[in-house]
């Protein structure tokens, strides 16, 4: 029981690691303005401040609280972004903005790192170790530029980096929200529909072959070995066959042949002692009508 | 005197006589023959019987602005329809159809579940000739899907594909399903011969507990994973199988068959009928989904028995060979299909009993179906 225990704990921690993993994987560096100009935002403290944005891909909350920003490959624990912080949560599809002033402990959002041109900042998972996501900053990048990545549909949530200098739009994702419908892509790109046709067929087929498939061999395969000996144990053979035919020509009563049709019964259904040629001798499977526990009647516990 | 009569005149412009059209009547025209199919003729009457009277509530000529009407947002008939609009009735229908549905004649003869895949090519073949027509690929996948023969699909696929046409299609949908002997038995005769209507299909084998219980659990894994867009479906459908022959939670599982599903085929049957208001719904578009969701059906029917007589070309062992008749319920309108098969199977030969048999493809072509409607989702959702 303790063991069982044990191991429900540890499929559920381990459980409980993945989906975390997997959460804070779904972030990336969407934008990095390193040198604002004097139209840039300002921060919690008056200044105008370099800034990184941290998007949400995913389709549920990301708690980034834990994972690290640098900008030096070397040391990717550079700064931390605090953890057990309410405000670390990031929405589905939503972005967060962390000032780059250089010093983490100005508050949860602000970053111990400096960007310049030339440099990548790195987004480091909460093990330390892991580089969830990476941006360049150009070297020139205009003062008040800023380096992006932008999804060509933002329902789809595929970024790629912008070789060109942006004008920085903080904390609003990066990409084209007027994109054309998967039905209007789809009617350009399969104006008949042949394409859509098949491929739907084609995949209909192969969910209910694949379904087909393990079942067959799940359970009809073995259904059908079971089977195989059965059906050669209950077939008389030729001497049995003769045997039952004597039988029947010799016995003339109906208590007769009730007797002959219970003995084959038994043995089809494996009952037979031994064979004999010429006999069909039955196995002697007590049924227990006699037996005195049986009729006991079951007293209920205290 | 005078103030009287003027109260009155206003009243007047409030009664439906005042605002009666002519497409009003026709459409409570149509909801009253409904109902009549449904009692005298007993055609699907838990379906026709909400939905004819339905139409005639949503056809009552009103003054608009009263907050009444089902395309009034915060009407009592709005907010029952929100579970059509935003399609949450139709997996609920699933957990009910799960929880009566037993695969066990699909689990028994695994190969049967091929006539549930080739029946959906109703679907795509409609696909395609709505785009013919001049649909939208949207609206084109929203009108095939009457080719899967299953009401709550319709209903879910529509809702995100094509609302303006969710009416129309389901309605044709729900119609054509009530129609399914008249349909399919023609179609099943044609392409049949003599000798293959007279196969006699072998007994299926006893499915243990154990099988039936690892078929939802493993049926769900695999089409949802390939088919996630296809979630509230087929998770539906299975986890309500799941609650039927788990056997610890019988209670939930009778809720689900019961109370639950006759709710919501209450009100799913009604908000569809009381969406089809004439000025919506009688327009020619209207008119090309029917054409095109009966052309689906023939498509569908057709290409389930066909398919199973293409199987037979490979089946070499004559006692094996399947009877062409249960092709037709590879379409998910369960069981109206499968009984076609056995009445059809026993005018030519009355001791060929095909029901048991029909009934493998035939919850094969439910799960064929919301698997089609996921594709269909994921491609133009």
């Amino acid at each position: 029981m303790t063991r069982k225990r044990v191991l429900a704990i540890l499929l559920l921690f381990l459980a409980a690691t993945g989906i975390k993993a997997q959460n804070v994987s779904d972030l990336i560096i969407s934008e990095v303005l390193p040198c604002p100009d004097s139209t840039g935002r300002l921060d919690g403290y008056g200044r105008r401040s370099p800034w990184v944005e941290i998007m949400n891909t995913s389709t549920g909350t990301v708690n980034f609280g834990g994972c690290f920003l640098t900008d030096d490959r070397n040391n990717l624990k550079k700064s931390l972004i605090p953890k057990w912080d309410r405000s670390t949560k990031v929405g589905p599809r939503q972005v967060v903005l962390i000032w780059a002033s250089g010093n983490s402990s100005e508050g949860t959002y602000y970053a111990g790192i400096r960007p310049e041109a030339g440099k990548t900042i790195y987004l480091v998972s909460n093990d330390g170790r892991t580089i969830i996501d990476s941006l360049t900053i150009p070297v020139g990048l205009p003062a008040g530029k800023s380096v992006q990545k932008m999804a060509r549909d933002l329902r789809q949530m595929e970024f790629e980096a912008c070789e060109e200098a942006g004008v920085p739009s903080p904390a609003s994702p990066n990409g084209n929200q007027d994109s054309a419908s998967k039905a209007q892509q789809m009617a350009i790109s399969d104006p008949h529909g042949f394409t859509l046709a098949v491929v739907s067929i084609a995949v209909v087929f192969c969910a209910l072959a694949i379904l087909w498939f393990l079942f067959w061999l799940l359970f009809e395969r073995r259904a059908a070995r079971k089977a195989a000996p059965a059906a050669k144990r209950g077939t008389p053979d030729g001497e049995v066959a003769a045997a039952i035919a004597l039988a029947l020509d010799m016995e003339e009563s109906g208590d007769d042949y009730a007797a002959i049709a219970a003995a084959l019964h038994l043995y089809l259904s494996e009952s037979v002692h031994d064979l004999e040629p010429g006999f069909v001798t039955i196995r002697r499977t007590p049924s227990g009508w006699d037996n005195k526990a049986l009729g006991f009647r079951k007293l209920p516990k205290e | 005197m005078e103030q009287i009569f003027r109260s009155l005149a206003q009243f007047w412009e409030y009664t439906g006589f005042a605002n009666a059209d002519w497409q009003n009547l026709v459409m409570i025209g149509i909801g009253l023959i409904f109902i009549t199919l449904a009692i005298v003729k007993e055609w699907e009457p838990m379906l026709l019987v909400p939905i004819g009277f339905g139409m005639i509530v949503g056809n009552i000529p009103m003054f608009p602005g009263l907050n009444i009407g089902v395309y009034e947002d915060g009407s009592v008939l709005n907010i029952l329809y929100q579970g059509v609009r935003q399609g949450w009735y139709p997996p609920l229908i699933f957990l009910g159809i799960g929880a009566m549905t037993d695969f066990s004649a699909l689990i028994s003869q695994p190969r049967l579940i091929l006539i549930g895949a080739a029946a959906q090519m109703g679907i795509f073949g409609a696909y395609l000739l709505a785009l013919l027509f001049g649909f939208a690929p949207n609206e084109a996948g929203a009108i095939g899907i009457i080719g899967g023969a299953d009401g709550p699909t319709a209903i879910f696929l529509s809702s995100k594909l094509a609302p303006d046409l969710m009416g129309a299609i389901a309605v044709s949908a729900y119609s054509y399903m009530a129609l399914v002997p008249v349909i399919q038995k023609p179609i099943m005769l044609l392409l049949t011969t003599d000798k293959e209507r007279r196969i006699r299909m072998p007994v299926p084998r006893t499915v243990s507990q154990k099988e039936k219980i690892i078929f939802p659990i493993v049926g769900f894994l695999i089409t949802a994973f390939i088919v996630p867009s296809g979630l509230p479906l087929l998770g539906m459908l299975f986890f309500g199988n799941l609650l039927k022959e788990s056997g610890v939670t019988r209670r939930l599982a009778e809720t689900a068959r019961g109370p639950l599903i006759d709710v919501v085929t209450t009100l799913i049957g009604l908000t569809v009928g009381a969406s089809t208001q004439a000025d919506k719904f009688i327009t020619v578009r209207s008119l090309l989904i029917f054409g095109l969701g009966l052309l689906s059906f023939v498509i569908a029917t057709m290409s389930g028995v066909l398919f199973v007589k293409l199987m037979n070309l490979f089946i070499k062992n004559p006692s094996k060979k399947i009877n062409p008749l249960i092709g037709n319920a590879g379409v998910s309108a369960v069981p109206d299909s499968a009984r076609v098969s056995e009445t059809v199977g026993r005018e030519i030969d009355p001791g060929n009993h095909l029901l048991m048999h029909a009934m493998g493809p035939n919850v094969a072509g439910v799960i064929g179906s919301a698997v089609a409607a996921g594709i269909l989702l994921s491609f133009l959702g």
